[in-house]
């Protein structure tokens, strides 16, 4: 289990915390006296029965109470640090007011000696607080709360991505802890330069969304615009970062993302670098990196760790291999159908012969290999794994070889198709897109043939030529066409190459690497990147 | 050297820069979008006429064309405004008599090309026969086409640079191998009539500088402008004239048959027998710009009616565009052969009376002394 793991942290609660009410709203009203009405309050704000309290005295019989959510706080912390040393507290020498020893908040800051303590002064804020998985304090007579950061909220340890593994570099991956995702990130990038910005969205789960940048190195209006379209989101939850980038997306009902994704921080730091800007949501171990382009689908972590030679054999592959996967099946249908010389002789004989008696039409057999294809990989996917074992012979082998002994289907529909799908998972952030494609290519084929074929490829063309993300064109950088940037594209040049950040970012600092014993730049030439670097 | 950037010029909120193509798009436009057409029905005809001599109307139609572009080009140097804004401020609103006049002729430019289309179609990629409706989804594509800004047809001329080149490169290899340039020979074979007339019949494939007229009119000329896009059209007329070589080459004295040059002129090479038709893969990139090329002067149509009716969004008049074209081909494919021959023998010179007067831009009055280096954006 990659989730077994729970440990201990503790989270420093928000300093520059923003008050999620107004003057209108009654939750914003100041807390009572009266310990016993502030306690009737938050319990009529959260009357759910995972908020528990604790009440206890001081040694001087001041009462005082913990308010938390059940599961979220280390309680052994906060019995050490909170309720033990003010059980103990006596202040008898102090003046007597009105009958009560006098506990106001510098003896009690004095006292429990918490790493993490912050005052709120309005119950909303306390709420809020305490939902946040921190600890309210509060003191019979002071109309201050008291918040102690002592979550423990149940994450996983840093583990290798199961979508995006690596034979070279860095294995480890982001978790659903938007904290974690952020050190992860500070450690690789040691910079002043790298900033966070959180932004709360989800109007019910208030959820951190961070939006991370290289200052000096990102576009400040991409940076201002994705900053600006977050805080425009209007949702009751979000639960994962795709929720974020459907609102970052110009087309929402496009089949293309337009807005990458990764589950490593070293892509992540890396894309920073270049001058992207990140968005990190907690609960979600999948961050965003905007402008996106097609491009980046090609590109593995890995391509910049082994030589440009191999680094362009294996971009050159997925290419060819996505290509194969979308069209194959369709050509194969439109070969049959409309266009038999797309075929060799001899494999038209072959094919003739095992479809001859076929009770289905090239195209409809297709479909059902592609579907039986499509249901075998979502079983699988939701499938407990005991189970994956019988699945796999169900499939290859009873649905497989037993249509084709029973002339259901024919083998070269099978072996296309599976060719196909394992083609499809050389670019593996593009499955989803391409297995709708290969969907839509199958349909026109069926129908048009090969001219469907080139005719919808016609119409995607055009269609992504005019999709523009963050002023970022979809297609950079073969359309418009920017030879500086083809350089880490289909044909990946070697590192001293790569000496600028690419130009569809308009990054203001351009340098990234300076080789040594190269060149010396004009005086005045490019300021910004003597500044930043 | 600065680096330029690409971020779009519309994020960037810059007016002037909006919906606006770079000379670079023009000059790959020129150099693999428009010799499309020309390998497609133009070596039949080229060689019904003039046999062995079929490069000779083929460059007499590039001297022509190339003397209207430089004039072209020149008019647009002479200013920091585009041409048409040059000539909405000389003209005022009679500036709209020639965007009525541009839309109509591309309309009318947009005739033999989809006809040629919808026969290549049909020869290309069917080998069954295909139902009369098959051709009607690339009138949906033109509609398609048609909606977006002219921006969109600058990056098609990027993308061309791969889409055309790659296996416009890999046919000619296939080609070569087979080709017998000695089929050329001897020059001068057939008298000037003949010359004349296939120079006439091509008319519609030759008359490129109308079709960069809305991209050369919609472009801010800085320096440098005029030699890239020279340039351009200099590579993409090298390319046809290749072409045509090759494909009298190897197909010799029967070439007037061979209909739809680009997708036959590697069919003979060795491997495909034991390999398949792999060639047409080739073809279908090719086809790709073809497409995009036929329907160009639709987009121009729609682009030009848009602007005389000063309309914001061109959805509607896309769609009627590309419906009266859907119409007029579905009812007219069957008198190709007249209408082919009606356009050679007394259209024609519509064809040459819009070529050249692109050079009347030249009367527009000079305002700036010498053009600056190109902004930086794409």
């Amino acid at each position: 289990m990659r989730e077994k793991v729970n440990k201990l942290r503790i989270v420093i609660p928000s300093k520059t915390h923003t008050p999620i009410v107004n003057k209108t709203n009654p939750n914003a009203q100041p807390f009572d006296k009266s310990l016993q009405k502030n306690t009737q309050t938050i319990k009529k704000l959260l009357p759910s029965e995972d908020i528990l309290s604790y009440a206890f005295q001081t040694a001087d019989g001041v009462d005082c109470t913990l308010f938390y959510a059940d599961g979220m706080v280390n309680k052994e912390l906060l019995g050490t640090l909170v309720a033990r040393p003010l059980s103990f507290l006596e202040l008898k020498e102090r003046e007597n007011e009105g009958g009560r020893y006098a506990l106001n908040e510098e003896t009690l800051e004095k006292t429990i000696r918490f790493p993490e303590l912050k005052t709120v002064e309005a119950l909303a804020d306390a709420v809020k607080e305490i939902l946040d998985g921190n600890t309210l304090l509060l003191v019979d007579g002071l109309q201050t709360g008291f918040i102690a950061g002592a979550k423990l909220l149940p994450v996983r340890t840093v583990t290798e991505p199961p979508t995006d593994v690596a034979v070279k570099g860095p294995r480890e991956g982001f978790i659903e802890d938007v904290k974690t995702n952020m050190s992860l990130v500070r450690k690789r990038l040691k910079t002043p330069e790298l900033r966070f910005e959180t932004v709360r969205v989800g109007k019910r789960s208030d959820t951190a969304v961070a939006v991370c940048w290289l200052e000096g190195t990102s576009n400040p209006e991409v940076k201002a615009a994705i900053v600006e379209k977050i805080k425009k989101i209007e949702i009751d939850a979000v639960p994962d970062s795709s929720y974020i980038a459907a609102f970052l997306s110009p087309r929402p009902h496009s089949v293309f993302r337009s807005v990458g994704t990764t589950e490593k921080p070293d892509v992540f730091a890396a894309k920073i670098v270049e001058g992207r800007v990140g968005i990190l949501v907690d609960g979600s171990p999948i961050a965003l990196t905007a402008p996106f382009t097609l491009n980046e689908d090609f590109q593995t972590s890995e391509d910049y760790f082994v030589s440009p030679f191999m680094a362009t054999i294996f971009r050159l592959l997925r290419f060819v291999s996505l290509f194969v996967a979308i069209l194959l099946p369709a050509f194969y249908v439109s070969a049959q159908l409309f266009k038999m010389q797309l075929l060799p002789l001899g494999l038209m004989l072959t094919i003739a012969s095992s479809v001859l008696e076929l009770p289905l039409s090239p195209a409809l057999e297709m479909f059902v290999v592609l579907f039986l294809l499509e249901t075998l990989k979502e079983a699988s996917i939701r499938m407990p794994k005991y189970v994956g074992m019988s699945l796999s012979v169900v499939g290859a082998l009873v649905l497989g070889e037993t249509a084709v002994s029973a002339g259901f289907l024919s083998t070269p529909a099978i072996i296309i198709v599976a060719f196909s799908g394992i083609c499809m998972y050389t670019v593996p952030d593009f499955v989803e897109t391409g297995s709708i494609l290969r969907w839509l290519y199958l349909l026109v084929a069926g129908g048009l043939g090969p001219f469907g074929i080139v005719l919808l490829s016609a119409f995607l063309l055009y269609y992504l030529i005019t999709s523009d993300n963050f002023g970022a064109p979809i297609l950079a950088p073969f359309s418009p066409l920017n030879r500086r940037d083809l350089r880490d594209s289909f044909v990946k040049y070697n590192m001293q190459s790569l000496a600028t950040r690419p130009n569809l970012l308009a990054s203001p600092n351009k340098t990234r690497l300076r080789v040594m014993g190269g060149k010396k730049k004009k005086q005045g030439e490019n300021d910004a990147s003597d500044n930043n670097d | 050297m600065q680096a330029t950037t690409t971020i779009d010029p519309d994020f960037r909120g810059d007016p002037k820069q909006k919906d606006a193509v770079v000379s670079r798009q023009i000059a790959l436009f020129a150099a693999f979008v428009l010799p499309i057409y020309k390998l497609l029905e133009a070596p039949s005809v080229l060689a019904r006429f003039t046999g062995g001599d079929l490069l000779l109307p083929a460059l007499l139609h590039y001297v022509f064309q190339t003397g209207v572009l430089i004039a072209l080009l020149v008019a647009a140097s002479r200013s920091e405004k585009t041409l048409f804004e040059r000539l909405d401020e000389k003209l005022g609103k009679w500036s709209l008599a020639v965007y009525i006049s541009l839309a109509a002729y591309f309309l009318f430019a947009s005739i033999l090309p989809l006809l040629d289309l919808e026969k290549f179609v049909y020869a290309a990629f069917f080998d069954t026969a295909p139902t009369l409706f098959s051709f009607a989804f690339f009138f949906l594509f033109c509609a398609f086409v048609c909606t977006k800004g002219i921006k969109a047809m600058g990056r098609i001329a990027d993308l061309s640079l791969f889409l055309f080149l790659l296996p416009f490169l890999a046919l000619l290899v296939m080609a070569l191998g087979e080709a017998d340039f000695t089929n050329l020979l001897p020059f001068f074979e057939y008298d000037l009539t003949h010359t004349v007339s296939a120079f006439s019949y091509t008319s519609p494939h030759f008359s490129d500088v109308a079709f960069l007229l809305p991209l050369i009119g919609n472009l801010r000329f800085k320096k440098g402008d005029g030699v890239k896009i020279g340039v351009g059209y200099g590579v993409g007329s090298l390319c046809t004239l290749l072409f045509l070589g090759v494909f009298y080459g190897l197909y010799s004295s029967i070439a007037w048959r061979e209909h739809y040059a680009f997708s036959k002129i590697a069919q003979y090479f060795p491997a495909l027998s034991v390999i398949g038709r792999i060639d047409f893969l080739f073809v279908y990139m090719l086809c790709i710009v073809l497409f995009f090329y036929v329907a160009a002067p639709l987009y121009y149509t729609a682009h030009f009616t848009a602007k005389v009716g000063k309309l914001r969004g061109k959805t509607a008049i896309s769609f009627a565009i590309s419906f009266a074209a859907f119409l007029f081909v579905l009812f007219c494919n069957k008198y190709y052969d007249a209408i082919y021959a009606f356009f050679g023998t007394r259209l024609f010179p519509i064809f040459l009376v819009f070529s050249l007067a692109p050079t009347a831009f030249l009367l527009l009055k000079k305002d700036r002394a010498k053009p600056q280096k190109e902004a930086p954006h794409a």
